[in-house]
């Protein structure tokens, strides 16, 4: 029974990692793209780790620490690549850009985002 | 025409010489000989689980001590390869180093510990699990580099790294010394007690090699990195 509760999590986070890899090929933009390739990710190696406690339970600390890792570098990662990227003009997809105004005001108090 | 001809003869003649090969391979059945005596030696002869340790340690030890050396002499030639040329203009100001957020630097708060903690996890369970020497050392330079990368600010004090380093590769070569001297050969780990397979303190002196060479290459990786940084 706990296998096969075990396998429909790994499963599960599988599919998210699935949908990461798609984002990736279908997301007009990079920052589209980061932000996919950083949610499902996070998402489906929790629900794929959460899997492997249940096959065994005498990992789980180890595993937590894992999810912890994932959990901190992960969008940090993310978040350092995709403000270099908006820093050095990277063309966005279409449509209104949030950061726009906060760029401006920030360029003027001196370059402190 | 005459070069469509050609190409289809060569992809022709690769596919039967990889045919020949993927035909000619036989799953082993059995442990060549060498690779046999050494994974019944390792848990035997030096009490540690970890057959590829036994081998890179001491069975191959006298390797090791030459890629650490090899590494040394990259990092040594690479201050002489990376400094500026005369006359040579800075770079433009996108390349310059900015600060990378409030973000980016309470996030290495939390992981430059967490890093280094794994790195001397991996260091002193060299002779147990996966890992060793070599591969906490690459994990210890990692967090420096975060470190470089989170505050670039931070001066590394290189001649202190480089003290540590040098001390690290002596006492290695010494360690290897007194095999010779105590036990059967050059970094013969047997002089120490060996301990209980499986155990924390067991495996001669494997473990203490192992963190020299931890010591020695996150050192020494850190200058690396730091090097790149001017």
């Amino acid at each position: 029974m706990s296998e096969l509760i075990g396998s429909l999590f790994i499963f599960s986070g599988s599919v998210f990692l699935f949908s990461a890899g798609l984002g990736l090929l279908r997301m007009p933009d990079a920052f589209t793209r980061i932000q996919t390739g950083t949610k499902a990710t996070t998402m489906g190696a929790t629900l794929v780790m959460i899997g492997l406690a249940i096959y065994h339970p005498d990992w789980i600390f180890k595993l937590l620490l894992i999810i912890y890792f994932v959990y901190v570098s992960n969008p940090i990662s993310s978040h350092a690549l995709a403000r270099s990227g908006h820093r050095l003009g990277t063309p966005m997809a279409p449509g209104p850009d949030a950061l726009a105004e906060i760029d401006t005001r920030s360029d003027a108090a001196g370059d402190k985002l | 025409m005459m070069q469509r001809v050609l190409s289809v003869i060569v992809i022709g003649l690769l596919a039967v010489v990889f045919t020949r090969i993927v035909g000619a391979y036989v799953q082993l059945d059995a442990l060549r000989p060498l690779a046999a005596s050494y994974v019944t030696l390792s848990p035997e002869s030096l009490t540690t689980p970890n057959v590829i340790t036994g081998i890179l340690i001491t069975y191959r030890g006298l390797d090791t001590l030459g890629e650490v050396a090899v590494l040394f002499m990259v990092a040594a030639s690479l201050g002489l390869l990376l400094k500026p040329l005369e006359g040579q203009p800075k770079p433009p100001k996108a390349f310059q180093r900015s600060d990378p957020g409030e973000i980016v630097h309470s996030g290495k708060q939390v992981m430059f510990p967490m890093i280094l903690t794994f790195g001397a996890y991996v260091i002193v369970n060299g002779h147990l699990s996966a890992g060793g020497g070599f591969q906490g050392g690459a994990i210890v330079a990692a967090g420096v580099m975060l470190l470089l990368i989170a505050t670039p600010e931070t001066r590394l004090n290189t001649t202190l790294l480089s003290i540590v380093e040098s001390t690290a590769g002596i006492l290695f070569v010494l360690l290897g010394i007194l095999g010779i001297v105590l036990a059967g050969g050059f970094l013969d780990p047997r002089f120490l007690p060996a301990g209980e397979l499986g155990g924390f303190i067991s495996a001669g002196a494997i473990p203490l090699i192992s963190a020299l060479l931890g010591i020695k290459v996150g050192a020494e990786l850190s200058v690396v990195i730091d090097k790149f940084r001017t």
